[in-house]
């Protein structure tokens, strides 16, 4: 059977690691070769990492970063930030990227994800989806960084995303990013069942139960976590032997 | 020293293989014209994407009839990862019904498009070897990367070497027939039993 993952979520500002809460007041947390190599080791599932800057400042993530990476991990690494054409996804494939991370410009140009899932397949397709909770209750998706709201409802939006053929979805909620106090889990508890591809949970992590409650209360695949391990005691190998214990499957490494 | 010739046909990630083999001090080549396939004593042809759209590109760079002379005439060891192996089959449904190199008998389809599962089927699974095989020796605890749509079926059940389940659909994960390996997983993304798989590669057909 297949593992629950354990994905490390990287942002990238220039070419250093860094964190913040709810998409803003980042703060450095170190050299993303350097930090990737560590997480490689303990056995971390995947890397996923996103340069936050480079949309706004047009142009997209370094891929010599990228390079750096695969040549000292042997994990599978989703890359994103700036993407907006073919060329861009080429370049991030070209410096050993596995999969590429698109946000804004899905909403934008939908279109461009069946582009990019007819070139490199559906598997190397990461659609990105920030999402806020209004005064409603209800789940509002933003693009820009959380900077702009888009008008259709979060489950159409999904189901567009599908439809047009990414092979993946990471949804990170804004209010719960770097805050440490558990996952947005009626969000993902709502979706149970509703996609018929992977989805990854983001933001909030900052303990073991969270990661246990987040899988037991969702069809999550996996989940991103970030602040936990750069500012906090924790590391894969105990959050992987904790979730074990907890009857959550999870790869041994 | 033996050489490890990777196939460079602008289709996916070829610097993961490169850098993985490198890591036992194996002399790694990035091949990028055909007739450079001869000095190679391994041949790994990777690749994610489309199958139609890799057999366009193979052709387009004349890596097809060599490829097919280099694997069937002299007999070259060559490893397919994902794509790669897909590549070896008869045929493949992905987009419209495409010839593959016609190696290993059997086709390329989609996983599933009735069950109730999630596809693509991505993220690590659990690898069974099918008897004992020197490919899967000394693995610690079987565990690959998988990330795909679609899968290979062969006809021959004897080349099948490894199965994988994904929520009670079989994967052939991995197939064997002479100097043709394939596997469906990526060993190269797959920390230290993707390592010692590509080296048992090497060891077991050198």
């Amino acid at each position: 059977m297949i593992s629950k993952r354990l994905i490390v979520q990287f942002l990238l500002k220039n070419k250093r690691l860094v964190k913040g809460t709810a998409f803003d007041g980042y703060v450095d947390v170190g050299d993303p070769t350097s930090q990737a190599m560590i997480y490689d080791a303990q056995g971390a599932d995947e890397l996923i990492i996103v340069d936050i800057n480079a949309s706004s400042q047009e142009r997209i993530i370094n891929t010599q970063i990228i390079n750096e990476i695969i040549n000292k991990c042997r994990l599978p690494i989703a890359a994103g930030g700036g993407i907006k054409d073919i060329r861009d996804a080429k370049k991030c494939f070209e410096s050993g990227a596995d999969k590429i991370v698109i946000n804004s410009q899905a909403a934008i140009n939908p279109e461009f994800i069946k582009i990019l899932a007819n070139e490199f397949g559906s598997q190397s397709v990461v659609v990105s989806v920030d999402v806020k909770k209004n005064k409603k209750g209800n789940y509002e998706v933003y693009i820009f960084s959380g900077s702009q709201r888009i008008d259709s409802k979060l489950e159409n939006y999904l189901e567009k995303i599908v439809k047009y053929g990414a092979g993946e979805i990471i949804i990170t909620s804004i209010d719960k990013d770097g805050v440490l106090s558990g996952f947005e889990y009626e969000l993902y508890s709502r979706l149970k069942g509703m996609l018929a591809i992977p989805l990854i949970a983001s933001g909030g992590a900052g303990c073991y139960d969270d990661m246990v409650r987040l899988f037991n209360e969702s069809d999550c695949d996996a989940c991103a976590i970030g602040k936990m391990l750069f500012l906090r005691d924790y590391d894969i190998v105990r959050i992987k032997s904790y979730l074990k214990g907890k009857g959550i499957l999870v790869r041994e490494a | 020293m033996k050489k490890i010739g990777i196939i460079n046909y602008s289709l996916g990630n070829v610097g993961s293989v490169c850098s993985a083999f490198k890591f036992y001090g194996y002399k790694v080549n990035l091949i990028n014209m055909p007739n450079e396939l001869k000095n190679s004593d391994f041949l790994v042809l990777a690749g994610v994407g489309n199958f139609l759209t890799a057999v366009m590109r193979l052709k387009e760079f004349k890596f097809w009839d060599e490829l097919n002379k280099q694997v069937l005439i002299k007999k070259k060891p060559i490893l397919g990862i994902c794509l790669g192996m897909q590549l070896f089959a008869d045929k493949s449904y992905e987009s419209k019904l495409t010839k593959g190199f016609g190696w290993l008998n059997g086709d390329v389809i989609k996983i599933s498009e009735t069950k109730k599962i999630k596809i693509p089927h991505i993220g690590w699974n659990i690898v069974m070897p099918v008897n004992k095989n020197s490919l899967f020796k000394d693995m610690r605890y079987n565990s690959f990367y998988f990330m795909h749509s679609f899968h290979f079926i062969p006809k021959d059940e004897s080349i099948v070497i490894s199965n994988t389940d994904y929520c009670g659909i079989n994967i052939v994960s991995a197939v064997k027939k002479n100097n043709i390996v394939g596997v469906q997983f990526h060993p190269e993304k797959s920390q230290g039993d993707g390592l010692r798989l590509l080296r048992n590669f090497i060891e077991e057909l050198n």
